[in-house]
C-alpha cells in the first residue's frame, strides 16, 4: 500500500482551496482559472501574446485604458456600454437560476427574451408615448409576455408531462420564426434589414448622454438588474415561496408529502423565470440594441446557462460570474480588432468555463481524496516521530 | 489461528464525525454461520462493506485464508470468492433469473462456429442445478418482475453461488419476509453450511441468530463487545450487550380505552399508475385510543391505503372520513391541517428532503404557519429554536445539530426526526407505515414507546407494518390484507401469530 508522497505543490493547492465551505467559491474560481489558462494556450498556438489578449479584453470593457480613443469616447464610455450589455446577461442568468432552483431547466430564455422584446417594441416602442409612461410600460409588457411564455412551458410540463427542455427548444423556434415573419412583413427597416428602431422615449438605455464631456450610453436597466439580484437572494432564502420552490426542486416526492403543490410551484418558477427573461429581453432589444434582427436568436439566453452554473445558481454568485463572462464576450470584439485574435476564441473560453464549472463535483471529490491522503501521511509521520523519539 | 477463513485485525474505519469501526479484531471459521449483531449505526454494515471491498479500512488488516488483503474493491472480493446479498436487491426486472445471474460473466458460444452469442441454455441448466442442490426452488426462465421479494432474494443468493462464492454475507436478509419465508431462508442457509460454505449474517433479530448461527459477534457503537457461542448465551444476554443495557421485551401497554371513531375508510378502491386495482373495496375504522394494524406481505396494497388516506394517491372509489368530515377529495395539506399525521414508508424520498437541513425538515409541515412564517417571510431563528427543542426531546443525534444536512444522518435518526415532526403536529389521527424498518432494537423500542404514548393520549393510530412481531405487540385490532383486500379484521387478542401469518398468505377461513 505504498503511495507516492504528496508533493509540496499539492499541499499548497489544498491549502488554497480551503475547507468545504470555502470550496463553494474556490472551485468556480479554479474553473475560471483553468479556462483562462486554456485560452492562453489557444492564443499562443495562434501566435498571439496571451497577456496582450487578456489585456485587450479588459480594455474593450473600459476597465483598462486603450492606447487611443476616438473623439468623445474614453474608458468611461466603454465601461458604460459594458454595463449596457451586462444587464441583459444578468437578468437572463437569474432567469435560468430561478428555474434551476425548482429543478427545471429553462433553455428557452432566448425565445422568451425575443417575445418580450418584440411585443414591447410594437406596442410601446412604436407608440410615441412620453418617456415617463413608455419606459415603465416597456418593462411591464416585457415581464408579462415573458412570464406568459414561461408559464406555457410550465403548463405543458405539469398538465401533459412534456419535458420542459423539449418544449422550450420548440418554442424558441416558434418565437424566432413567427416574429421574423411579422418583422419582415410589417416592421422592417429597408436599409438596415432590421426592425424599425424603437422610440428614444421607450428605450431603456439613454443614448448620447453628455457626461464629463463625453457622449455615453446610460443603461437604466442596470440598476434594476442589481436590485433583482438581491430581491432574488431574499426570495430564494427567506420567503415561503422560495422555500417551496427549492423543496420541489430538491425532492418532488417529499415536497408533495409536505403538502406543497408541485403544480403551482412549477408554474410559479417558470413564470418567474419567464418574467426575468422578459426583463432580459427588454434591456437587450429595447435597451442595448433598440431594434430586432429577424431570424436571429440571441446567444445571451444560452450563455446564461454557463453563467448560472458557474455562479452555483446563487444570485450573488451569478452577479460575479456574469460580470466575468460578459467581459470575455464583450471584450472579444476589441481583442479581435486590436490584436487580431479571432472573436471565436472568446466564445471558446466561455465554453471552457462551462465545461470546467460542470466538473466542479469531480474537482471536489479529488480534493477530498487528496486531503484524506495528506491527513493519513501526517498521522504516519507523527507516529514515526514518536517511535523515533522512544528509540 | 490459521483455521480462520476470514480474519480482521484491529480494523478501524472513521467517517466525518464518527468512528464506525473502532479497533475490531475477529476471526470467522470455515463452514460456520457467523452472526453479526448490533444496533443500527453500530458498524455492522460498515465492517462487512470493508470485507466486501467497498471501503478501505483506515487502520488494521484483513486476512482471507491467511493472506493479507492489499486491494479493496468488490471485484477483488469476488475474486476471493466473497459474495454479498445486499438489503436492496440489484436485479434487472425484465430479465429472466438466469440472465440476471450471468450478467457480467456471460458464458459464450459460437453460433455456427463463428458468431459469438451468449449461451443462455447451458447457463439455465447450471442455474437449475445449483437451485436444486441448495433447495432454492426457482425456475431459471422466469422474469424477475413476476417474482415476489422472497424469490428475488433467492436469485441474489444464486448469483453468489453461481460465482462460486465460499464466503456469503447476508445483510438483514429477513427484513422483508413473512414468517414462513424466513423459515425457508434459514433452511437454505443451513443447507449451505452443510455444503461447506461460510456464512456471515448481519441482523438485529435475536431469534434468527438463536435458530441458525454458531457464533455471534456483538457490536455496540463501533466497538466489538463480545464474540459468543450462540448455544451458551441467552437472547436476553445478547440483547443487553447489544444495547449496552437491559431490554424489556414486553411492552407496557395500558388497557384499551376506545373513544369515537376518528378515521373511517369505506369501500376504498385505489388504482396505481397503470390503472391496476391495488386496493380493492377496503373498509375499516380507527377509534380514539386504538391502534389498528394492517398486516400483510409487502406489495399487497397496504402502502397504497396509507397514501390514499394521506392524499398522495387519489381514491378511485369509496370515501375517507376524518373526524366525521369527508376528506376523500381534500388536498394533502388540508388533511394535515384537519388532523392527520403521516409517517411514510419511504423516509428518504417522501418523509425528508435529504439535502435540506434538519431544522428545515423538522418544520416541513409547519414552515408556512405563524410564527415560522409571517407575511410570507420565513423566520429562520424560530425554525432553529423549535428544532433545538425537538432535537432535545426526541433525542435526535446529528453532527451539527439543527444545521446538519439530513443526508448525512443515520437512518435511525432520520426516522426519529420524522416521528418527532409528526407527533409534534398533535393530530388526532396518526398513520405509521413501517415505522421501524431497518432500525435497531434501541430505536425500535423508543418508537414503540412513542406509539403507545400517543395511544394513551387518545390518538387514533393506523399502523402498517411488515413486521408481524410489531403488529402482535402493538395492535388492538388487526386487519390482514392480501391482494388489495382485507381478508380478516379482528381484535388482536383473538388471533395468534400463526393465524395472521396464514391470512397474510391468502388462506381463507
Amino acid at each position: 500500500m505504498k503511495r507516492n508522497k504528496t508533493s509540496p505543490l499539492s499541499r499548497a493547492f489544498l491549502k488554497v482551496m480551503g475547507d468545504e465551505k470555502r470550496q463553494a467559491i474556490t472551485i468556480p474560481l479554479f474553473a475560471v482559472f483553468l479556462s483562462l489558462l486554456a485560452g492562453a494556450v489557444l492564443m499562443l498556438l495562434l501566435g498571439k501574446n496571451p497577456v496582450e489578449g487578456y489585456r485587450s479584453l479588459l480594455q474593450g470593457c473600459g476597465m483598462l485604458p486603450k492606447a487611443k480613443y476616438a473623439g468623445g469616447k474614453g474608458m468611461f464610455t466603454d465601461f458604460m456600454s459594458y454595463l449596457d450589455i451586462w444587464t441583459p446577461m444578468l437578468f437572463a442568468s437569474l432567469a435560468v437560476a430561478v428555474a434551476y432552483k425548482a429543478g427545471l431547466f429553462n433553455i428557452g430564455v432566448s425565445g422568451q427574451m425575443l417575445l418580450g422584446g418584440f411585443i414591447a417594441s410594437i406596442t410601446v416602442g412604436y407608440s410615441g408615448l412620453p418617456a415617463v409612461v413608455a419606459k415603465p410600460l416597456t418593462i411591464v409588457v416585457c415581464v408579462v409576455a415573458g412570464a406568459l411564455a414561461g408559464m406555457l412551458i410550465g403548463v405543458l410540463k405539469y398538465r401533459f408531462n412534456i419535458n420542459e427542455v423539449v418544449s422550450a427548444i420548440m418554442l424558441n423556434y416558434i418565437f424566432q420564426y413567427v416574429i421574423s415573419f411579422f418583422i419582415l412583413t410589417f416592421f422592417v427597416n429597408p436599409i438596415t434589414r432590421q426592425s424599425e428602431t424603437v422610440s428614444a422615449a421607450a428605450r431603456l438605455t439613454m443614448q448620447d448622454v453628455e457626461i464629463f464631456g463625453m457622449k455615453t450610453v446610460v443603461p437604466l436597466g442596470f440598476i434594476l438588474a442589481i436590485i433583482a439580484v438581491f430581491v432574488m437572494q431574499f426570495f430564494i432564502n427567506r420567503t415561503r415561496q422560495g422555500f417551496e420552490l427549492k423543496a420541489v426542486g430538491t425532492s418532488r416526492g417529499a415536497a408533495e408529502y409536505a403538502g406543497i403543490s408541485s403544480k403551482r410551484t412549477i408554474l410559479l418558477a417558470m413564470s418567474l423565470s419567464g418574467a426575468l427573461a422578459g426583463l432580459a429581453g427588454a434591456t437587450y432589444y429595447l435597451g442595448y440594441l433598440g431594434s430586432i434582427q429577424p431570424k436571429v436568436l440571441t446567444t445571451t439566453g444560452f450563455d446564461a446557462i454557463a453563467v448560472c452554473l458557474l455562479g452555483n445558481a446563487n444570485p450573488v454568485g451569478i452577479l460575479a460570474s456574469s460580470f466575468l463572462i460578459t467581459i470575455i464576450t464583450k471584450g472579444g470584439t476589441y481583442m479581435n480588432s486590436s490584436i487580431g485574435v479571432p472573436q471565436e476564441v472568446s466564445s471558446l473560453i466561455t465554453g471552457l468555463m462551462l465545461l470546467f464549472a460542470a466538473c466542479g463535483v469531480y474537482i471536489r471529490a479529488r480534493l477530498k481524496r487528496a486531503k484524506d491522503r495528506q491527513e493519513q501521511e501526517e498521522k504516519e509521520a507523527q507516529q514515526a516521530k514518536k517511535e523515533g523519539g522512544k528509540a | 489461528m490459521d483455521d480462520y477463513i476470514v480474519e480482521m485485525r484491529h480494523v478501524t474505519k472513521r467517517f466525518p464525525g464518527i468512528v464506525a469501526n473502532d479497533d475490531i479484531s475477529l476471526g470467522i471459521k470455515k463452514g460456520e454461520i457467523f452472526a453479526l449483531l448490533g444496533e443500527n449505526g453500530a458498524g455492522k454494515s460498515t465492517l462487512m462493506s470493508i470485507l466486501f471491498g467497498m471501503y478501505e479500512p483506515d487502520e488494521g488488516e484483513v486476512y482471507i485464508r491467511g493472506k493479507k488483503v492489499e486491494t479493496f474493491s468488490p471485484n477483488h472480493a469476488t475474486a476471493l470468492s466473497i459474495g454479498m446479498v445486499h438489503q436492496h436487491f440489484k436485479l434487472v426486472s425484465d430479465y429472466t433469473i438466469t440472465e440476471n445471474i450471468i450478467l457480467g460473466m456471460e458464458p459464450r458460444r459460437r453460433l455456427g462456429g463463428i458468431l459469438p452469442v451468449v449461451d443462455v441454455k447451458s447457463a439455465d441448466k447450471k442455474v437449475a442445478e445449483l437451485s436444486r442442490k441448495f433447495g432454492l426452488e426457482v425456475d431459471p426462465t422466469q422474469k424477475i418482475e413476476d417474482l415476489n421479494v422472497s424469490m428475488q432474494q433467492r436469485v441474489e443468493i444464486l448469483k453468489m453461488l453461481y460465482r462460486e462464492a465460499e464466503i456469503l454475507i447476508f445483510d438483514e436478509p429477513t427484513a422483508v419476509l413473512t414468517p414462513q419465508e424466513i423459515e425457508f431462508l434459514l433452511e437454505i442457509i443451513r443447507e449451505m453450511r452443510r455444503k461447506g460454505k461460510t456464512i456471515i449474517l448481519i441482523t438485529h433479530k435475536l431469534e434468527e441468530i438463536k435458530k441458525v448461527a454458531d457464533r455471534c459477534a456483538i457490536l455496540c457503537r463501533g466497538k466489538l463487545v463480545d464474540v459468543c457461542s450462540v448455544a451458551d448465551t441467552s437472547t436476553k444476554e445478547m440483547a443487553a450487550r447489544m444495547v449496552g443495557r437491559e431490554v424489556s421485551f414486553e411492552l407496557e401497554k395500558e388497557p384499551a380505552k376506545f373513544g369515537k371513531p376518528v378515521l373511517q375508510v369505506e369501500n376504498l378502491t385505489v388504482k396505481n399508475d397503470d390503472g391496476f386495482t391495488v386496493v380493492n373495496d377496503v373498509s375499516f375504522s380507527v377509534r380514539q385510543g386504538e391502534i389498528f394494524a394492517i398486516a400483510g406481505v409487502a406489495g399487497n396494497g397496504q402502502v397504497e391505503i396509507a397514501d390514499a388516506v394521506a392524499g398522495l394517491l387519489p381514491a378511485a372509489g369509496g370515501t375517507i372520513k376524518l373526524a366525521g368530515q369527508d376528506i376523500t377529495r381534500a388536498s394533502v395539506r388540508a388533511r394535515s391541517e384537519q388532523g392527520l399525521a403521516y409517517i411514510p414508508e419511504d423516509r428518504q424520498a417522501r418523509g425528508l428532503i435529504l439535502d435540506f437541513t434538519l431544522s428545515e425538515n423538522l418544520l416541513l409541515k409547519r414552515y408556512y404557519q405563524q410564527p415560522y412564517c409571517v407575511k410570507n417571510v420565513l423566520h429562520r431563528d424560530k425554525f432553529d429554536e423549535k428544532s433545538r427543542d425537538l432535537i432535545q426531546r426526541f433525542d435526535i443525534r446529528s453532527g451539527q445539530e439543527e444545521a446538519t444536512i439530513v443526508r448525512s444522518m443515520s437512518g435511525g435518526n432520520q426516522q426519529k426526526a420524522i416521528v418527532a415532526r409528526e407527533i409534534e403536529l398533535d393530530a388526532p389521527c396518526i398513520v405509521f407505515v413501517q415505522p421501524t424498518r431497518g432500525l435497531d432494537i434501541g430505536a425500535i423500542e423508543h418508537i414503540h414507546e412513542q406509539i403507545l404514548a400517543e395511544r394513551s393520549k387518545g390518538k387514533a393510530i393506523l399502523l402498517i407494518s411488515l413486521e408481524l412481531d410489531e403488529i402482535m405487540n402493538l395492535a388492538d385490532t388487526i386487519g390482514v390484507i392480501y391482494n388489495g383486500q382485507l381478508l380478516k379484521t379482528a381484535p388482536a387478542d383473538s388471533l395468534t401469530t400463526n393465524e395472521v401469518g396464514q391470512f397474510m398468505m391468502g388462506v381463507k377461513e
